[in-house]
Order: C-alpha cells, then sequence, then structure tokens
C-alpha cells in the first residue's frame, strides 16, 4: 500500500468511479432524456386536442 | 508556450460547440408553459438528474478554486469535497427538507417558506437568494475566461472577449428553451466534461506520478498538506464553517435543489442525491489533483489561481488538449445555464410575485422569464470585468453563499420540523444571515477596515452567520406574542 494509504484509495475511487458512473450514465442518461421529450410531447398532444 | 493546436483541438471544440448548441435550440419547441421553462414540467428521471446536477456543480469555476486549494493546501484542501459529499449522502438516504419540500410541489423554496411565514417572508428570501445567488455567480465569467486564456494561451486582452462569447452562446438556448435546453445540454457536457476530467487526471497520475504528488505536499505543507486540522491555514474552524457551508448548500442551494424540483417524483429526487453524493468528492479532489502536480512541476507562483491552466497548458498534449477545453467549455457552459435559469427562477416566482395581481398568461410569463435571464446575463457581464477578487476564491465563493446560506437553511429546516416557527423569526434569521457576511465582505474592501477582517478571517465569521442564524429564528420565534401568533393563523 503506497505511502498515505486515505488519499491514496480516495484518488483510486474518484478514477474507478467517475470512470463508470460516466459510462453509465450516458447509457441510461440517454434513454430519460429520449423518454422525457416523448412525455411532454404526449401532454402536449392531449392539450391541443382538449382545447 | 501551450501545447493547443488551432486545427486539432480547435475543431474539437468548434464540434463540441456546434452538438451543443443544435441539441440546446432543438428542444426549445417542447416550451409552451412557465412549468415547462423552469422546472423541464418535472418529467426528468434519475440518470438525467445526475447528469445535470453534476454538470451544473461543476464549472472551470470550480475547477480553479478546487485546484487553487490543491496547490495552497495539498491533498487537506479537498476537505470541503468530502464534507459535502457526506451531506449529500444524509440528506438522500433521510430525506430530510428534500421529502417534504419535493412533497410541497413548489418551484422554488421560498414558495414554500410562504406557506408558514408569509408573503413578505418569501418575498424577502427571494431577495436573500438571488443576492447572494448572484454575487457568488459574478465571478464565474471572469475565473472562465481566464483559464481558457491561459490554457489555449491567447493574449490576455482576448479575456473580455471571451467572456462575453461564452455567455451569449449559453444565453441563446437558455433563453430559447430554458430547463429543457439546460437538461439536455447538461447531459452532454456532462459526458464531455467527465470525458476530459478522467483522461486529464491519468495523464497527470502517470506522467507526474503518485510518489512525486506526494513527496511535494509533504516538503510543502507536512502533515497540514494531508490533514485540515493541523493545517496552519485551515483547522478546526475551517472544517467546522465548510461543514456547515457544505449541509447548508445540500438543503438549499438553489441551483441543486432544482434538481430535486425538476425531479418526476419524491423518491426519484433523493436517488439523484444518493447516487450523485460521491461526485463531490471527485470534484473536490480531481482538480486538487491538478494543482498539486502544478506545485510539483512549477514551483512557487505569483498567482495560485492560475497555477494549474498553467502547468496544464504545456504537460496536456495537442488532442487532449482540445478535450480539455471542450470539457471545460462544457463545465461552463451547464453551470452558467442552469445558474441564470435557477436565479431567474426565483426572481420570476417569488420578487415579481406581489406584482402579479392577476395570474399572468403563460406567453406573457415565458416572454418576463426570457428577459429575466437576459439580464442576469448583462448583469454578469458588467460585475464580472469590474470586480477585483480579493483573497482565495473558495472563500469568496463561501463568504457570498452564505448570504443566503445560512437564513434560508434556517428558515427551511424551521418551517418543515419546528411548528412555534414565525414570521418574526424568520425576519430575525434573514436579516442577521445577510448582514455579517455582507459586512465582512465590505471590511475586506476597505483599507481602513481589511486588517481588521484578516485577523477575523472568513471561516469565524461564516461560522457566527450560522449559528447567530438559527439564533435569530429561535429568539425572534419565541418573543413572538401568542396572541398575533393566533390573528395570523385565523
Amino acid at each position: 500500500m503506497p505511502n498515505h494509504w486515505f488519499w491514496w484509495l480516495l484518488t483510486a475511487a474518484c478514477v474507478v468511479w467517475y470512470s463508470t458512473i460516466t459510462f453509465y450514465v450516458s447509457i441510461k442518461g440517454a434513454k430519460d432524456i429520449k423518454n422525457m421529450l416523448a412525455r411532454l410531447d404526449e401532454i402536449k398532444r392531449k392539450e391541443l386536442k382538449e382545447s | 508556450m501551450t501545447n493547443f493546436n488551432w486545427l486539432l483541438d480547435g475543431s474539437i471544440v468548434g464540434l463540441y460547440l456546434l452538438v451543443t448548441m443544435v441539441a440546446g435550440l432543438m428542444v426549445r419547441k417542447y416550451v409552451g408553459k412557465v412549468e415547462h421553462f423552469l422546472v423541464a414540467g418535472r418529467e426528468m428521471d434519475v440518470y438525467l438528474g445526475i447528469a445535470s446536477l453534476a454538470a451544473t456543480e461543476f464549472g472551470i469555476v470550480t475547477c480553479m478554486y478546487t485546484a487553487q486549494n490543491g496547490y495552497e493546501k495539498g491533498f487537506a484542501g479537498a476537505t470541503p469535497g468530502i464534507l459535502m459529499a457526506l451531506a449529500m449522502l444524509g440528506v438522500g438516504l433521510t430525506g430530510f427538507v428534500i421529502k417534504p419540500l419535493r412533497d410541497s410541489g413548489v418551484i422554488t423554496i421560498p414558495e414554500l417558506l410562504e406557506k408558514r411565514f408569509g408573503q413578505r417572508v418569501r418575498w424577502a428570501a427571494g431577495v436573500v437568494i438571488v443576492l447572494g445567488g448572484l454575487l457568488n455567480m459574478g465571478v464565474f465569467l471572469r475565473t472562465g475566461g481566464q483559464f481558457l486564456v491561459l490554457v489555449a494561451g491567447l493574449n490576455v486582452r482576448y479575456l473580455e472577449i471571451m467572456m462575453t462569447a461564452l455567455l451569449v452562446g449559453v444565453a441563446i438556448y437558455t433563453i430559447l428553451g430554458g430547463m429543457l435546453s439546460v437538461l439536455v445540454t447538461d447531459f452532454l457536457q456532462f459526458v464531455v466534461m467527465s470525458a476530459g476530467l478522467i483522461l486529464v487526471t491519468i495523464l497527470i497520475l502517470v506522467n507526474v506520478g503518485w510518489d512525486k504528488l506526494v513527496t511535494t505536499v509533504e516538503m510543502s505543507y507536512g502533515a497540514g498538506g494531508f490533514n485540515p486540522f493541523v493545517n496552519p491555514t485551515m483547522g478546526w474552524q475551517y472544517v467546522l464553517f465548510n461543514l456547515m457551508l457544505n449541509t447548508a448548500a445540500v438543503l438549499t442551494w438553489q441551483t441543486t435543489i432544482a434538481r430535486v424540483l425538476a425531479a418526476k417524483d419524491t423518491k426519484t429526487g433523493r436517488q439523484i442525491y444518493t447516487r450523485t453524493s460521491f461526485f463531490f468528492v471527485c470534484r473536490f479532489l480531481i482538480p486538487g489533483i491538478w494543482g498539486i502536480a502544478a506545485l510539483a512541476t512549477l514551483g512557487p507562483v505569483a498567482n495560485t489561481l492560475e497555477a494549474m491552466p498553467q502547468y496544464l497548458s504545456t504537460a496536456v498534449p495537442a488532442g487532449l488538449m482540445g478535450i480539455l477545453i471542450a470539457a471545460m467549455l462544457a463545465a461552463d457552459m451547464s453551470t452558467d445555464s442552469s445558474y441564470m435559469l435557477t436565479w431567474c427562477s426565483v426572481i420570476y416566482n417569488d420578487i415579481l410575485a406581489p406584482f402579479r395581481k392577476k395570474p399572468w398568461s403563460e406567453r406573457k410569463g415565458l416572454f418576463w422569464n426570457r428577459t429575466i435571464v437576459a439580464l442576469i446575463g448583462i448583469f454578469l457581464l458588467l460585475y464580472g470585468l469590474w470586480y477585483p477578487l480579493k483573497g482565495d476564491l473558495w472563500t469568496y465563493l463561501g463568504v457570498t453563499g452564505t448570504i443566503y446560506l445560512a437564513s434560508i437553511s434556517v428558515l427551511l429546516i424551521a418551517c418543515c420540523y419546528w411548528r412555534r416557527a414565525n414570521s418574526w423569526g424568520a425576519v430575525a434569521s434573514i436579516v442577521v444571515s445577510a448582514a455579517i457576511p455582507f459586512a465582512y465582505l465590505v471590511m475586506e474592501q476597505l483599507p481602513s477596515t481589511a486588517t481588521l477582517a484578516k485577523s477575523i478571517g472568513p471561516y469565524y465569521s461564516g461560522i457566527a452567520t450560522y449559528v447567530l442564524s438559527g439564533v435569530g429564528m429561535v429568539v425572534g420565534s419565541l418573543i413572538k406574542p401568542r396572541g398575533r401568533l393566533r390573528e395570523e393563523a385565523a
């Protein structure tokens, strides 16, 4: 274990966690945008129909 | 001399800007109501929320002050990030404050405060939030411009042009698409920003090496470079002030809370908090390491804020330089757009509320929201051009943020969990919380009181603000006659 293990572990955790979360959120977030826009589109169409 | 290559790196940056602008403008067609403009119709899901929160809370300004912390304080400079992550995790897991806030269905915090403390407190809270927020954001543009000019090796006289161009680009899509544009561009910006941050950090760890980073901190700061409690520039007061500041920020910082309020339900809002919490360690530690690498490579420099960009301008090779600048532009644009929109939401929803005798039409509401965003942009440009920053950046942000963080966190906690809390306590808390940091900032600027301000220091002044703001709430609430309370309730 390198010197100052606390900071070494925290730095390693940052690089690993951040890389993983970036990859995961890139995929899941794109789906979220697609769904969000679809829901907004649907609401807009409903409101247009009602008016 | 910088490694920035206009053809290669310039193309990467240009492509990034083009894609962001197109994406930001494309979603403007979904904006038909004020609710779409301010909270994206409350349709945001958890992963988009994580991306947006992370992108918003990391701007060039963040990168600059956290790197400055790393340069000046070593690894111990990442302490605020650890404290913020712990606060965010705790709040996300327990739902403390954010659950009742999201359940209430409000658009801004002052709207909830009105339900307990009345319309005047809502208005005063709105003013304090906007005052603290805009003073805080006032330094973003200049700092962002400083970074880009240094890293790209441009002449300093282009700083103002760089600031203006950055702001105009962001303002265009924020004015047209509101929160929807902000969310979509935040997502793209999160991906680009994260890629740049990770790649540059790996490059530094490989090129400079862990041992050299640690040795540099040991030689420069001794044990204080690793432990904030024994660092002569930090100590218990620094840790306590940052604990209070970061807990308050997690509970009430309007840009952070805006993600909870835009979430599709309370559970999603809490998940966004718990899953993003560790990002706040990265937010301080990653640029902190860049700052330490600058110290290891450049040695002592005159302006510690500029050490990290100076170092990166020669350490990062062409190609990666384009990704770095695109990443930093992404970080800055996402922060600027979210901040402009957030303060706009408070001005429209809370400060202008008493002037709307009759409800405004959606069209008129959208017009005013867009106008307010444009006016905030103009203010930022003017403030950023003339305000001379003294002391370190993180402390300035902490002091200006405290203007509203102290009172609003006290008001919000009291509103949610203390039945005896009332308008007298709320007013006392707001006055105390605004007066102390404001007086400190003025004292710091005046030559006759600058020495006194320095001897008090920002940490004691900050701690006093949080404590006295709480005391103001308790005393003010308790001295209000019960007869007046019954009258108000009736």
